[in-house]
């Protein structure tokens, strides 16, 4: 049994369907990356899985367990966590705070000291931020401390919009680093990354987003070697 | 120089007063984008609930907080958990059905404390309402010194509140962001039905204490609520400080505007309006803002 699974869902941002049947799985253990264009409804999927948008149809399977429809705090007690697109810190609150803040749930809380002490062994620069206000980090400081603040909660399964995104290529190597850290520890990834090259690097697997709907799935390695995502996703013409 | 030194004392102290009473609207709008129209009507209550307890039980107005508070923070949450809740979310601006169910709210409040009350001008009159004392030569009244050290109190223990507490960092955070909060864990439902009551019972405290200063009836807490908006817009939502900041900056424009200029105090609440209707055109964020995009270079925002 897979430890996070959608099936069949289709999602609406008012009245216009974003996603159209779209089902995958993740196991536990895994990377899994969704790549797609600008709008493919990447962002959206994401959402729908994390509980901040209901889906119209479809069921969003955790542990055997239809959670679709169930509130996003709900679901970060169960151990799925988003680090939703463009960070979301608070700018106005410390990175303390804003730390502190991702260790809210009651599955959480009690270890918040121990997490701390491990979130910022990883991105030590938070520790030197920690009492300044999130709105005043570099961007490469915020996507750690937006990370960081996912790992306070000790998530099982992370789900990641675009953590590389606007990034300089050296913050986004470290990034990818902290990444595998991460998966070192115990956590499985679902990741979204427009960044394809480096995603289809770290992951195990990868699905294809096109229009809303998922076209193309399989191992990282030989989806690399797929002539239409070459082209499309890597730059590189096919002969 | 005595005068401009009574006009800057009396601005601080009705500030103080001020903030209580918009931080109460704050509050409810930050983490919920609602406006709560019933705000005034609360405010009224309060009032209403510290002459019942000051003529049945001889109860001290400023005693009285130790029942009002509670005891409208408690309606608060019976009536987000009954009602509010049940509003469609409201997206980045308040939603219709809002407007509709609160300003409905208000007139059921009002009606209520005519059928219980009547009409008749209220007043609380205890032994120190006509008493004054004076600081270096400024006489202020005794009634308003005690609303300002309430107000300063209050302001103080919920900024450490927010400060401090789990519940509190959470109500700051939805306010900035609520999905954020969501995504960290945090019961936006359970902190709206908090803050409601945190914002009802801070009106109903506005009420108590504007009792010791002012006559009331039922339809008291109109102009008020005015003024709270434009505080708000003044001072944004984020912290108490920038309630309070907004608080006295509008009184004392109040203050100086009666002091040094021939417009009568009845002309009060154009004041108001008018401030209103110029940071809106001119700072639509609010001095808060002013302030740290001018400590901050614009490419870190």
């Amino acid at each position: 049994m897979s430890l996070l699974a959608a099936e069949g869902i289709h999602s609406f941002y008012g009245d216009v369907q974003a996603l159209w049947d779209v089902s995958f799985e993740v196991d536990a253990g895994e990377i899994v990356t969704l790549i797609g264009a600008n709008g493919a409804g990447k962002s959206t999927l994401l959402k729908t899985v994390a509980g901040l948008l209901a889906p119209r149809r479809g069921r969003v399977v955790l542990d055997g367990r239809d959670v679709a429809g169930e509130p996003a705090y709900r679901l970060v007690e169960r151990g799925l966590v988003l680090i939703p697109e463009a960070r979301q810190l608070w700018p106005t609150m410390t990175v303390r705070e804003n730390l502190e803040m991702g260790a809210y749930s009651r599955a959480a809380r009690p270890e918040r000291a121990k997490s701390l002490e491990r979130v910022l062994a990883m991105f030590p620069v938070l520790e030197k931020r920690a009492r300044q206000n999130a709105g005043t980090l570099s961007g490469g400081e915020q996507q750690m401390c937006a990370i960081g603040r996912g790992l306070m909660a000790r998530p099982r399964i992370l789900l990641l919009d675009e953590p590389a995104l606007g990034l300089a290529p050296k913050l986004v190597r470290e990034v990818f680093a902290a990444l595998k850290e991460i998966r070192a520890a115990g956590v499985t990834l679902l990741l979204v990354e427009q960044n394809v090259p480096h995603a289809l690097a770290l992951a195990d697997r990868a699905y294809v987003l096109e229009s809303g709907r998922v076209t193309r799935t399989g191992p990282c390695t030989e989806l690399s070697r797929d002539p239409r995502v070459r082209e499309e996703f890597l730059g590189i013409a096919s002969i | 120089m005595s005068k401009i030194l009574g006009v800057l004392a009396d601005s601080l102290l009705a500030g103080g007063l001020y903030a209580t009473m918009a931080y109460g609207l704050a509050v409810i709008y930050g983490v919920m984008r609602i406006i709560n129209l019933a705000h005034a009507g609360f405010l009224m209550l309060g009032a209403y609930a510290t002459l019942f307890l000051f003529t049945r039980f001889h109860i001290d107005p400023f005693v009285s907080l130790a029942v009002v508070l509670p005891a409208f923070f408690l309606i608060g949450v019976a009536l987000y958990l009954a009602v509010v809740r049940r509003l469609p979310r409201s997206g980045a601006t308040p939603s219709m059905e809002s407007l509709l169910l609160l300003f409905g709210l208000w007139l059921v409040l009002q009606n209520l404390a005519y059928a219980i009350w009547g009409g008749d001008t209220q007043s609380i009159l205890t032994g120190y309402t006509m008493k004054s004392i004076s600081f270096g030569g400024v006489r202020v009244g005794v009634p308003l010194v005690l609303v300002f050290a309430a107000s300063a109190m209050s302001l103080l223990v919920l900024t450490l509140f927010l400060k401090r507490t789990y519940v509190g960092k959470a109500i700051r955070a939805v306010t900035a962001n609520r999905d954020a909060a969501l995504i960290s864990g945090v019961n936006a439902d359970r902190i709206s039905a908090t803050a409601f009551g945190l914002g009802t019972a801070f009106a109903a405290m506005a009420g108590t204490l504007m009792s010791t200063l002012y006559a009331f009836t039922p339809d008291f807490g109109r102009s008020f609520l005015l003024k709270a908006f434009c505080i708000i817009v003044l001072g944004g939502m984020e912290s108490a400080a920038g309630v309070a900041l907004g608080a006295f900056v509008l009184a004392l424009l109040e203050n100086v505007m009666g002091a040094y200029t021939p417009i009568p105090t009845t002309f009060q609440d154009a004041i108001s309006f008018s401030l209103l209707v110029i940071v809106l055109v001119l700072l639509p964020q609010g001095l808060p803002r002013l302030f740290t995009r001018i400590s901050r270079p614009a490419h870190t925002r």
